[in-house]
């Protein structure tokens, strides 16, 4: 590593169906630098590493290694070229030994020409497993490692490949404050080393500690490119959300605020789960709209998950009503007039393989029976139901004994909407209800959600687009590591006041 | 046809016919292979099952197509179907149960032992074996929906216990004298003209079909099957509806010992084991008609009477053992071929 690497990229332009991606991105990283990437989620991050690491063609633009362009259209050829990734994600095999994980497809050494040397493998690892001072033998099982662990253990992969250029994307979203001060210990290391690290982060304090320049992005653009030091935490929040973006398009919230006597619907007091979730405590009102904003990661979709005895809580207590309810199972939760539109639709919100008609009367089928005392659904009466469901949800199906599987991700969306729709509940939780869904659907979404809410009903609304809470909630709460750590009334809430909460140290 | 008929469809199809015949017909033709496909997709070991009784009818028309080589059929594939329509409700919600062998054996050993040897009520008896199949497919149950066992390995695990305590009741004497008459008559009787084991299994068949098809438990269970967690967090007791099933594939062992053993009037040690392949071969094979990809009770029926149909024909025909092997696996490789062929390009 004699003359510092260099990595520029030049009009960079990803366009996919109704999104540009990147826009004219041109970025530069340099050997011995830490350059942070910032940018709200969908701000084109990722696809500007994906681009890099060879797994995204870009529609137009160059990359420029040392001055020479290059051309990177396979993962291959990244790792060739010394760009590595460390993905947010651990992409790991949890059944095999640190040393193994770590030259894993790099050839392993081997003996006898085909017997894997074991000890030669693992003086190999262990090399670069010092040097980022991890104290992790390279023997043992990655799946018993701890998060932080199993991160250093794919920074020992990049280090392996001999990586000029180390991409880390959102390394510290899981880990320990301990864990984190390690972790940059070692960029320190690799910064000395003479490597380039692109540093992907939403946690503003660790940008001023860690890095020496950043790139801010936005909408698929690059919006700000500066040394870190002529920044403050207020002007990098502007860059990252954009300020002056205009706010007159913005949609507003149709549900008021509710009055003092409003009647409480559901009490969460201290509830925790190690680790996780940590002493939460919030109400939900007849007439509420509860947004609950924070990132991925920051614990909301696991409350939720405790709220509706998906998992067990180890801490605190829930009333419904007024009343303690002891919420151990979906069912427990049901019972107390609590329900859940979970995020992950595909594996957990519907069954894929029933039709239409069978997923929207599922957690309802009582209501069809023959007779009373009868435990036999009517095929007429659910059609008849399916199809007034259909078309008050505006599920883009043909009929309603079309298998699920078959419908685009916003219409199974609706699908899942519809089946909670008529539940006598008090309580709809819906986890990121818009999630790949269009403009259209998201409006349609946003009204059947106003309109349980108008309708007395109490809804708690999780989102990570910040600007949807913005637009229809009458109170935002805001999670961070898993815990609360700021409430929004009515004209208090904002794009900017959200981002604030969600990101300051 | 009348005259009036004619006119009309001459009066709305004039001039432009012969324009139109040539992509009117392509389209007719696509969408009749289409069909043709789908109707492979759900019905083609219907199809093969009829073209395999057909031959044997045409190869054995004195002995195979006879109304009492019917009846026989029946009557030996009666266990069968009660197994396999138990094992059914299990492979529903993506369970596995590999005991039911041995919780015949321990039904049946269990049943004979009480009258024979200790002069038990035959009533009593029944009854006795009748929980012992609840309680061996509860604690099944039990051990992998609540406490998270796999299926597999302890049902397979839970087989070798059964035996054993079939073993330990019988010590593995073969018993043939001292079975109450009216015991006996359970499976050696005849109603209607029919063995009351036809009967007894035809009752299940219905009774699992409609519960599977048509109740509210059955519609959880395959919601089970489709996507658990999905089951779960509609507020469906998944844990208890899986149990339940394992609870199911018990009581069918056990309707299954007191049948055999009452028809034989006799025990012989591990008289289950012989049902166990057949009761998977059906099942599967019955998951490949009606509902492709689901099982279902409708298919499993179709499934044993098949198995029963192939077993009786080729020893009717005389083969040697290894040929009567070779034809009834390409039976049933081709039975399924079928449907997933029309199934791939539907």
């Amino acid at each position: 590593m004699s003359t510092p690497i260099s990595l520029v990229t030049e009009g960079l332009t990803k366009q996919y169906p109704g999104v540009r991606a990147l826009d004219d991105v041109d970025v530069e990283i340099h050997g011995g630098h830490v350059l942070g990437l910032l940018g709200k989620n969908g701000a084109g991050k990722s696809t500007l590493i994906k681009v890099l690491a060879g797994a995204v063609a870009p529609d137009a633009g160059r990359i420029i290694l040392d001055g020479e362009p290059v051309e990177i259209s396979h993962p291959h050829e990244a790792t060739q070229l010394g760009i590595a990734v460390v993905h947010q994600e651990l992409i790991d095999v949890p059944n095999l030994s640190v040393a193994e994980n770590v030259e894993l497809g790099l050839g392993y050494p081997k003996s006898a020409a085909v017997l894997v040397n074991r000890r030669a493998l693992r003086r190999k690892t262990a090399e670069a497993l010092d040097l980022l001072d991890a104290g992790i033998s390279p023997a043992a099982m990655v799946g018993d490692l701890g998060p932080a662990q199993r991160r250093l253990v794919m920074i020992a992969r990049g280090l392996a490949v001999e990586a000029r250029v180390l991409i880390l994307d959102e390394p510290t979203a899981s880990l320990t404050d301990t864990e984190i001060e390690h972790l940059h210990g070692v960029v320190r290391k690799l910064q000395a080393r003479g490597v380039a690290v692109v540093y992907v982060t939403h946690r503003l304090d660790e940008v001023f500690q860690v890095t020496d320049t950043v790139t801010v992005m936005r909408d698929g653009e690059v919006v700000h490119r500066g040394p870190t030091a002529e920044l403050t935490q207020e002007s990098l929040i502007g860059q990252i959300t954009g300020n002056a973006v205009v706010a007159d398009e913005k949609r507003q919230s149709t549900v008021p605020p509710v009055g003092p006597g409003a009647e409480e619907l559901l009490r969460v007091e201290g509830i925790g789960l190690d680790g996780v979730v940590e002493n939460v405590s919030f109400s939900v009102h007849r007439g509420d709209m509860l947004g609950i904003a924070g990132l991925v990661g920051s614990g909301r979709t696991e409350l939720t998950r405790l709220i509706y005895g998906a998992d067990r809580p180890t801490a605190g207590r829930i009333l419904a009503a007024g009343k303690e309810v002891r919420i151990r199972t979906p069912r427990d939760a049901l019972r107390a007039g609590i329900v859940l539109l979970p995020e992950d639709r595909k594996g957990q919100g519907n069954i894929t393989d029933f039709s239409v008609r069978k997923n929207i009367t599922l957690p309802r089928l009582r209501a069809h029976r023959a007779h009373r005392w009868l435990p036999m659904p009517r095929r007429g009466d659910e059609r008849r139901y399916a199809r007034s469901l259909i078309d008050r949800v505006g599920i883009k199906v043909a009929d309603e004994e079309a298998p699920v599987k078959n419908l685009s991700g916003g219409n199974q969306q609706k699908v899942m909407l519809a089946k909670w729709l008529d539940s006598d509940a008090e309580v709809f939780i819906f986890d990121e209800p818009t999630h790949g869904v269009d403009v259209e659907g998201k409006e349609e979404t946003y009204k059947l959600m106003e309109a349980l809410a108008k309708a007395g009903k109490g809804v708690i609304f999780i989102s990570s687009e910040f600007s949807e809470l913005v637009g229809t909630c009458n109170r935002v709460l805001v999670m961070r590591e898993g815990r609360l750590v700021g409430e929004l009334q009515a004209e208090a809430i904002s794009d900017a006041a959200l981002v604030e909460r969600c990101y300051a140290a | 046809m009348p005259a009036e008929a004619n006119g009309e469809a001459g009066v709305v199809a004039p001039a432009p016919e012969p324009a139109t015949e040539g992509p009117k017909g392509a389209a007719v033709k696509r969408s009749g292979r289409a069909t043709v496909e789908a109707f492979l997709a759900k019905y083609g070991v219907v199809l093969a099952f009829l073209l395999t009784v057909a031959v044997f009818c045409i190869a054995r028309p004195h002995t195979f197509a006879t109304g009492n080589n019917a009846k026989s059929i029946l009557t030996v594939a009666a266990p069968s179907l009660v197994m396999a329509c138990g094992l059914t409700v299990v492979l529903v919600m993506q369970d596995f149960d590999l005991s039911f062998g041995a919780m015949i054996g321990l039904a049946d050993g269990a049943a004979i032992t009480l009258m024979a040897t200790h002069g038990w009520n035959w009533e009593i008896a029944l009854v006795v074996a009748l929980l012992l199949g609840i309680a061996a497919g509860a604690l099944n149950g039990y051990l992998i929906s609540y406490l998270g066992g796999p299926s597999f390995i302890i049902t397979l695990a839970m087989g070798t216990v059964l035996t054993g305590v079939e073993f330990a009741l019988t010590s593995q004497d073969t018993i043939f004298s001292g079975v109450p008459a009216a015991y006996a008559k359970i499976g050696q009787g005849t109603f209607l003209g029919f063995s009351n084991m036809i009967w007894i299994a035809a009752v299940i068949a219905a009774l699992l079909w409609v519960m599977l098809d048509r109740t509210e438990l059955g519609r959880y269970m395959y919601a089970i099957g489709g996507n658990p967690e999905a089951a779960r967090l509609a507020g469906i007791r998944t844990k208890f509806l899986r149990l339940l099933g394992f609870v199911a594939v018990g009581l069918a062992a056990a309707v299954v010992g007191i049948l055999i053993s009452s028809q034989s009037a006799a025990y012989s040690p591990s008289p289950g084991t012989s049902y166990l392949l057949p009761a998977f071969a059906a099942a599967f094979l019955g998951s490949a008609v009606f509902r492709p990809g689901e099982f279902n009770i409708p298919g499993t029926i179709l499934g044993v009477l098949f198995l029963g149909v192939i077993q009786t024909g080729l020893t009717m025909l005389n083969l040697e053992t290894y040929v009567i092997n070779l034809v009834q696996g390409a039976i049933l490789i081709s039975a399924v071929l079928v449907s997933r062929l029309g199934q791939r390009v539907a």
